[in-house]
């Protein structure tokens, strides 16, 4: 099965690798890239090949460069590679070319299977020492694979290599969402037939169930401080909104109104909720307190508004928090972010193809998302500031309802 | 002494088995170690009805298999609509009078077509679920032996891509689960 994911993955690597082109997104923040030089690794040349290719991949998805050559390039990288008993060690050094100001030197090291993580760790120290903003090379994204009529969980690497699975049920796993901690995914299984919450520990496999009431059970989202679930029941006799502490108990429900509601997601303080309910004939986004009370409506255009994703950038990042969501338009689904202050919905990717699910990277800058062509989806990632998208490397039989990981 | 503790036991193993307590079922599922997976043994559900006609039915107690279905017609939709239309009305009226006759419990599916975002199409199919039900239940069949299941746009009766398959698979099917 891992051979198998690693052949299609290497042989979609090959593929793969161009930028869709995409409408630029009308977000109001500066666009400048620093140019990048990579001039590689001495060393041991049997490992500096692949550690020139994973910083390169690392260096273009991270938004914030362009890479160049070396010699018209504003920053330059030079290092060598060497392995060793337990491993690689890997010594780099980036150096501003104008003003030969070095404004990274260090070492890494990382075990045979690790290379990637430690030339993901070297991309992050490296966006951080030149643009001060924090990067998302050592990120991961779980996802929801489609194969053989199944639908498992599985989490793979930002940049969609070392995929694992998660779930081996043959039954249907879906709406995978993170815990802050990167600990736990909470998702919707129908292992035991009925739409139950689960989560799963990551580091210990164990698996809980948080929510089998009556009827349906999904949407779980966990508030930013980890200790509330948002979610979805249905056992009130129609879809309502509900939140419960992280071990399933205290359940609450928000609010009662007619038509369904569904898709919970926090606001990065983790006072608010915004949701989506068709309440008023067709679904848009709303929002209310997470204890529940008046619900204001956000979104009135286009007519069709779901999946609501609310980023949490930090506080020291020059992103603010967006909310990203799904549009229809003309029968096909747009990613859209909100504007808070002029209540409309701004496109970022509208191309013809059905853009759903977007699910914020936590640098609040990129995204993931599902891309439907020809009937069949992949995962993209998106830059809002540049507005540039990947495509990641293709998983067999499809990929969807990513939740980026913190 | 000891049979008064006798008797509290056995009231409090019968308050549970009746799901007075309510319909909380939140147990851990322990990994045995037996698998990478690390999937644990499953608690049996608890079942009893939720109480009041609007709400949810419980699911059945000690359910084995998959729902046994193909007995009673499906009862399609509109495009992004929960609303039962006056043709379905004899299906539903037909599933009913069987309830009301014979024993055992009942599961509506509720489906979309593949047009829509995956998780609100949950809710959408469990809204046509739970609009079948609601009439069922109106025309006299006992809501407590009613309970529903979305697989959203998830298993479609009709793998194609035009509205001829999509409005195969805006549907509410019926199974009948032995008990």
């Amino acid at each position: 099965m891992f051979q198998r994911f690693k052949g299609q993955v290497l042989i979609a690597l090959i593929l793969t690798g161009f930028c869709v082109p995409c409408v630029n997104a009308q977000v109001d923040v500066q666009k400048g890239r620093h140019s990048f030089g990579v001039s590689g690794f001495g060393g041991d040349a049997s490992i500096a090949g692949q550690v020139t290719d994973v910083l390169k991949n690392d260096i273009r998805l991270s938004g914030y460069f362009a890479l160049s050559p070396v010699g018209s390039a504003e920053y330059v990288e030079s290092g060598t590679v060497r392995g060793d008993r337990s491993g690689v060690v890997i010594e780099c050094v980036v150096m501003q070319q104008a003003t030969k100001k070095v404004v990274l030197s260090k070492t890494y090291q990382g075990s045979g299977q690790d290379l990637r993580r430690a030339v993901h760790k070297l991309t992050d120290d490296i966006v951080q020492a030149i643009t001060s903003q924090p990067g998302i090379a050592q990120t991961k994204i779980a996802f929801v694979w489609s194969h053989g009529g199944a639908k498992e969980l599985a989490v793979m690497d930002y940049d969609g290599y070392n995929v694992k699975q998660l779930t081996y049920d043959r039954s249907i796993s879906v709406r995978p969402k993170w815990s802050p901690d990167g600990r736990k995914i909470v998702y919707t299984s129908y292992k035991n037939l009925f739409p139950d919450v689960l989560e799963v520990d990551l580091y210990t496999g164990q698996r809980l169930r948080l929510a089998a009431y009556p009827g349906l059970n999904t949407g779980a989202a966990f508030s930013p401080d980890g200790l509330s679930i948002a979610l979805t029941l249905s056992k009130s006799g129609s879809p309502e909104l509900y939140t419960m502490n992280a071990q399933g108990g205290d359940l609450r429900q928000l609010g009662h109104s007619r038509g369904g509601k569904s898709s919970p997601t926090w606001s990065p303080d983790g006072r608010d909720i915004a949701y989506v309910s068709d309440e008023s004939g067709a679904p848009q986004i709303w929002m209310m307190g997470k204890e529940g009370g008046t619900p204001s409506r956000l979104t009135t255009a286009p007519s069709y508004n779901t999946e609501p994703d609310w980023s949490r950038p930090p506080a020291n990042s020059d992103m603010k928090p967006m909310l990203a969501l799904t549009s229809r338009v003309g029968g096909k689904f747009q990613l859209g972010v909100y504007d808070h202050s002029t209540g409309a919905v701004t496109p970022v990717v509208a191309d013809g193809a059905d853009n759903e699910d977007p699910s914020w990277a936590p640098d609040g800058r990129h995204l993931v998302f599902g891309k439907t062509q020809h009937w069949r989806t992949q995962l993209y990632l998106l830059d809002v500031v540049t507005g540039e998208q990947v495509q990641l490397p293709s998983i067999e039989g499809g990929a969807s309802e990513p939740a980026w990981g913190p | 002494m000891r049979k008064k503790f006798l008797v509290e036991i056995i009231l409090a193993a019968a308050i549970a088995a009746f799901g007075l307590t309510g319909c909380k079922s939140h147990s851990a599922m322990n990994g045995s170690g037996n698998s990478s997976n690390g999937e644990g043994n499953v608690p049996p559900l608890e079942g009893g009805p939720n109480g009041g006609i609007t709400s949810n039915g419980g699911r059945p107690v000690g359910m084995t298999g998959e729902p046994v279905k193909g007995q009673f017609g499906i009862v399609y939709f509109d495009f992004d609509s929960a609303r039962i239309r006056p043709s379905e009305d004899a299906k539903l009226q037909a599933v009913a009078a069987y309830l009301k006759s014979n024993p055992g419990n009942l599961v509506v599916e509720g489906y979309c077509d593949e047009r829509g975002t995956a998780e609100f199409n949950r809710a959408l199919g469990e809204r046509r679920a739970l609009a079948a039900r609601e009439e069922l239940v109106k025309q006299g069949a006992d809501g407590s032996r009613i309970t529903t299941i979305s697989y959203g746009s998830d298993r479609p009766a009709d793998m194609g891509h035009d509205e001829a398959a999509w409005s195969k698979n805006r549907r509410c099917e019926f199974g009948i689960v032995n008990q």
